[in-house]
């Protein structure tokens, strides 16, 4: 009974061997009936019977392989029937249960090897075994179309994306401040500073502690077996351009459509560069940002799935993710050139700083994502936006350089106050170091012009690392470009009290900008010291500009016979009084800002005339008489601290006693 | 493929850099100016005289000498991807020459460059050039859906390449043919301006769940985000307004830059509108390929004919709806319709006439898909590198117009 129960049996492995097998057993069968003598007839016949009810069932051609299409044409009505009644079915596969699912891709592949078997043999001159084999080709068509179809609506039903909480852009938006403030220079530094304080590397976000590998599922991960599953079986039915086509179309939909959730405009190149600067630096900020997301966290994943969906069919899946994904960089890359395009404002340098530490840091991811030759391209086209934002930062900085040493003015600044060409620098100097790092690595083989030696470098190895540094040097070298330029503005004051008193203002600004923060230890100690006695010097030579000659008037002449007479030591007292006056009417206007430094240069001040007008009084109050003294010691001490103030002021001029 | 310019550029780069290093004396000034001008343009006309020679197939003929070796220029029917690249070929040849000539001619004279008419004229060649940079950004979208085109393709080509071919395959053939032809009409109509609603690149029988569909044709809308282009851009208005400034110098300005500079303005124009009317691409109804090129120049010639064929095809593309006029890619419409015909009806046995007739178009359309599949990722780096060597020019000519402003007031 054994060889007539052949149902089961993968007709790839029915050949001539089982028709031998089957032909010796009919011998067998007749012999046996010879020999034998008492037979239960009926038996036997019923038996034979039904023997002879499968043979022409199976087989009515006289050929052998006949009843053998027979068994597999009964094999494909029944694979028939299973991929059929899903055709009438509007519901999906996947939907329904994972048996069904399963059941479906069971008939599916051996369909598959149905069309295999009828195929392998070749020519076919068999009308039956031809008409079978394009009946299975239909039948896997039909089953293959629909895996497609299953494939997409998988893909569409259970697409994931996940939102960033720890990446909300809104943050991004409200914090546009620092660089516009170069425009309005009176800002003040510490929103400069503000990335300093975020921790110095990176672009000020918490993005910074997302962690080195950052995988989300894109797909449920239920159903990535699913598509695996899917894969195996278009792709051993030679239907992978089918699949591979659905994949990368409705992948790439989706990776636009997560760009668009991260509002990732499409901006042309024009309209990049006619953005104003507001705009532009939003934009850079929302580039790094969603830099970040898509290489680390989004295109990561991507590549993961493609690799657990296609893995096993080498370097498809390579090929895949590219596919998907390479319109998407371009979005990336096209933006990063179009802001080196841009003219170098030092303005920008900071924002552009952000990407080129943002893609330096990714550079290692994308050349993982973008590996062999399939990535090569999208891979080598960062690698190179790399170096021309590293150009153009330098480009910038250079502008920077040129900007503190070129900028003339035609009228000396009022006041002698600090310059807002000093505030700007120092201001912007300040935020470079927070760029230390990549500006290090950028500014490191630029030749220094006018190196300036760091001076007192002491033993402490800190120190001399960090006034060691390219960063170091180029900052000493713009500080001292500052400084000539401040000397040549300080040349457009007629008067040479308001020059000390120009360039102590603004060489002071520069040193506490210097001293209170990390500056410091670009500059070193003995800078900062050389710096305090720069400015301490002019205040010295403002006291003696300003006040040599009025406290002459108060000195004896040397003609100790005349000094005494009357009449001249009152004139000489009336003329300190005019002289004064004229000094607290101009001086008044002019301005130190720096409380405490006002406060020095009043009390030297006070020190100086003071000591010699009650040195002048003692003598001769006498000889000049009460009503003739102007001013007390008291009055001058008191008008003294109204110098510097800014608000230009008289004395009253009706004489006071 | 970048070998092809080196060496063009080289030869004419190399006599000037030797002429550079002759030390220039009297007033040779002028007449080697005219000579140099003279051989840009010659080069300029051979070039483009090849370009118009390539209508049938040819062997490579006189071309021998500048035309690189590989397969593809030996066989490069107009307007096909072959061409298309030894077109580009042509800009970046151009193109370096031209850099040279800008830069020599400022070294007679470093003010020139501050001095009218090319203080006004080099700054329009940059606004040009920024403009180029978007038309091959949205051309490289367009190659894009050229090869999701021959992806399609080839399933079909793999459907009809099977013995005996049977209902099943045909119906595989006919889908991935009918989406082809919808992807194509879609192109073409969204590059008139009529957004279609479905206009997704996913090919499917049935419409699927709700959910499916609704989400679909969301992601339609966001589709336009690949474009490599804003929204509202329109290539046939970014080529209008490339062109829009560009005059002929005439008078005392006709020596001197100004006249290379309006030729290579010529040739970006030419070049772009022959890519945006080749390769799909975002709205480009009333595309004009009409050049205003006077006839006195040698490669006026050659470039305004070609400038004509290119027209003619456009008008009639206009009249029958194309994507684009990309050789392959009417070859691979035309072949996809008669085949899409063929699968339709389909009754088996297919009769022997009609099969051997869609076995020939079958292998044709391989042959079509080999091509592309050979031509098109070339095509896109080397669109790439036009979009980069632009880039550095306009960035060099920058550097050029500064130091001529620094000259002209030393001191601010």
């Amino acid at each position: 009974m054994v060889p007539f129960e052949m149902g089961d049996c993968e007709p790839a492995l029915v050949n001539h061997e089982m028709e031998h097998h089957i032909v010796a057993a009919a011998q067998h069968l007749v012999m046996a009936l010879r020999a034998s003598t008492n037979l239960d007839i009926d038996g036997v016949r019923s038996f034979l019977s039904n023997v002879e009810a499968h043979l022409s069932a199976k087989s009515t051609p006289s050929e052998s392989r006949g009843w053998l299409l027979k068994e597999i044409e009964e094999q494909l009505r029944q694979h028939e029937i299973a991929i059929m009644s899903w055709e009438t079915n509007q519901s999906l596969i996947w939907d329904s249960s994972s048996e069904e699912a399963s059941e479906y891709l069971k008939a599916a592949v051996e369909v598959q090897k149905l069309v295999g078997t009828l195929g392998s043999v070749s020519p076919i001159r068999n009308a039956k075994q031809k008409e079978l084999l394009l009946r299975a080709q239909g039948i896997l068509e039909i089953a293959m179309s629909r895996l497609a179809e299953e494939l997409r609506h998988i893909l569409v039903r259970y697409k994931e994306y996940y939102e960033p909480e720890y990446m909300s852009f809104r943050s991004f938006a409200e914090d546009v401040v620092y660089d516009e403030s170069f425009f309005s220079i009176e800002d003040e530094a510490a929103e400069l500073t503000s990335r300093a304080e975020d921790g110095g590397s990176g672009t000020g976000t918490g993005t910074s502690n997302a962690p080195a590998e950052h995988l989300v599922s894109l797909i449920h991960p239920n159903m990535v077996p699913a598509l695996k599953l899917i894969a195996q079986a278009m792709f051993s039915s030679k239907y992978d351009q089918e699949f591979c086509q659905a994949y990368v179309s409705n992948r790439r939909e989706a990776l636009d459509e997560y760009l668009l959730i991260l509002k990732m405009e499409q901006l042309t190149i024009e309209d990049t560069l006619r953005m104003g600067w507001d705009k532009m630096s939003g934009e850079i900020k929302k580039w790094a940002w969603a830099m970040r997301i898509i290489i680390r966290v989004y295109l990561a994943s991507e590549k993961r799935l493609c690799d657990e969906v296609l893995g096993e069919f080498g370097s498809v899946n390579l090929i895949t993710f590219v596919d998907i994904t390479k319109a998407s960089t371009l979005l990336f890359l096209n933006f990063g050139e179009a802001i080196t395009m841009s003219p170098h404002q030092p303005e920008k340098l900071f924002r552009v700083l952000d990407m080129y530490e943002v893609l330096a840091e990714l550079l290692s991811y994308i050349d993982a994502l973008y590996s062999e030759y399939a990535g090569a391209s999208v891979r080598i086209e960062f690698h190179d936006l790399l170096a021309r934002l590293g150009d153009y930062a330098r480009a910038t900085f250079a502008e920077f350089r040129n900007r503190i040493a070129l900028d003339r003015s035609q009228k000396p600044f009022g006041g002698g106050g600090i310059h807002p060409l000093t505030k700007y620098a120092m201001n912007y100097i300040k935020v470079l170091s927070a760029y230390r790092a990549p500006l290090n690595l950028l500014l490191r083989d630029q030749e220094v012009k006018h190196p300036e030696p760091c001076l007192g470098i002491d033993s402490e190895e800190e120190c001399s690392s960090d006034s060691s540094c390219a960063l170091a040097a180029h900052v000493r070298s713009l500080v001292s470009v500052l400084e000539l330029n401040l000397v040549e503005k300080s040349k457009l004051f007629k008067d040479s009290s308001l020059q000390h008193v120009f360039l102590m203002n603004n060489i002071h600004y520069m040193v506490q900008k210097i001293k209170d923060s990390d500056l410091r230890l670009y500059f070193g100690d003995e800078w900062i010291r050389k710096h305090i006695g720069k400015y301490q010097q002019h205040a010295t030579s403002y006291l003696r500009a300003t006040w040599s000659s009025a406290l002459s008037l108060l000195k004896d002449g040397g003609n100790h016979a005349l000094s005494f007479c009357k009449p001249t030591v009152r004139e000489r007292c009336k003329s300190f009084c005019l002289a004064f006056e004229e000094v607290y009417k101009c001086q008044t206007g002019w301005i130190i800002r720096d409380p405490q430094l006002r406060l020095d240069v009043q009390i030297a001040t006070s020190q100086k005339v003071i000591h010699a007008y009650r040195t002048f009084l003692g003598v001769c109050s006498g000889s000049i008489g009460e009503k003739h003294i102007k001013y007390t010691v008291d009055d001058i001490e008191n008008y003294i601290l109204d110098l510097f103030e800014g608000t230009t002021k008289s004395l009253p001029h009706p004489w006071k006693k | 493929m970048p070998a092809t310019t080196e060496y063009q550029g080289s030869s004419f780069l190399g006599r000037i850099s030797i002429r550079r290093n002759q030390v220039v004396s009297m007033d040779g000034h002028h007449e080697q100016e005219l000579e140099d001008l003279d051989l840009f343009q010659r080069n300029i006309a051979d070039r483009f005289s090849e370009l118009l020679s390539a209508r049938p197939p040819t062997d490579g003929g006189d071309g021998g000498g500048d035309s690189s070796s590989s397969a593809a220029s030996a066989d490069a029917p107009f307007l096909s991807v072959a061409w298309l690249r030894k077109l580009l070929d042509v800009f970046l040849c151009c193109e370096a020459e031209f850099k040279a000539f800008l830069i020599m001619g400022r070294e007679r004279d470093p003010s020139v460059i501050a001095k009218p008419p090319l203080d006004r004229l080099l700054p329009e060649l940059l606004d040009r050039a920024v403009k180029a940079l978007d038309v091959c950004n949205a051309v490289m979208h367009g190659v894009d859906a050229v090869r999701h085109c021959q992806k399609l393709s080839e399933i079909a080509v793999a459907a009809l390449e099977q013995q005996p071919i049977g209902e099943g395959q045909a119906r595989r053939a006919k889908k991935a043919l009918g989406s082809m032809l919808a992807l194509l009409a879609a192109e073409d109509k969204d590059s008139s301006g009529h957004k279609s609603t479905e206009r997704t690149w996913s090919f499917g029988r049935r419409g699927g769940s709700a959910v499916t569909n609704k989400d679909r044709s969301a992601a339609a809308q966001f589709r336009t985000l690949t474009w490599g282009v804003s929204k509202n851009w329109s290539a046939s208005k970014q080529i209008q307004a490339m062109s829009a400034n560009l005059v002929v110098p005439r008078g005392a300005e006709a020596s001197g830059l100004a006249l290379p500079v309006y030729i290579m303005g010529a040739i970006t124009v030419f070049v772009m509108s022959a890519l945006v009317a080749a390769i799909p691409c975002q709205e480009r109804s009333g595309l004009a390929m009409h050049l205003q090129v006077p006839k006195q120049f040698g490669w006026a010639q050659p470039m305004t004919a070609l400038a004509e064929k290119i027209g003619e095809e456009w008008k009639r593309k206009e009249k029958r709806g194309m994507a684009g006029l990309m050789e392959e890619l009417q070859r691979m419409e035309r072949l996809g319709q008669a085949l899409a015909e063929f699968a339709d009806p389909f009754q088996y046995p297919a009769e022997g006439e009609r099969a051997e007739e869609a076995a020939a178009r079958a292998a044709e359309l391989a042959e079509t898909c080999r091509r592309m599949e050979e031509g098109l990722v070339p095509l896109q780096m080397q669109i790439r590198e036009v979009f980069h060597r632009i880039v550095r020019s306009r960035s060099e000519v920058l550097d050029v117009l500064d130091q001529a402003g620094k000259l002209s007031a030393p001191t601010l």
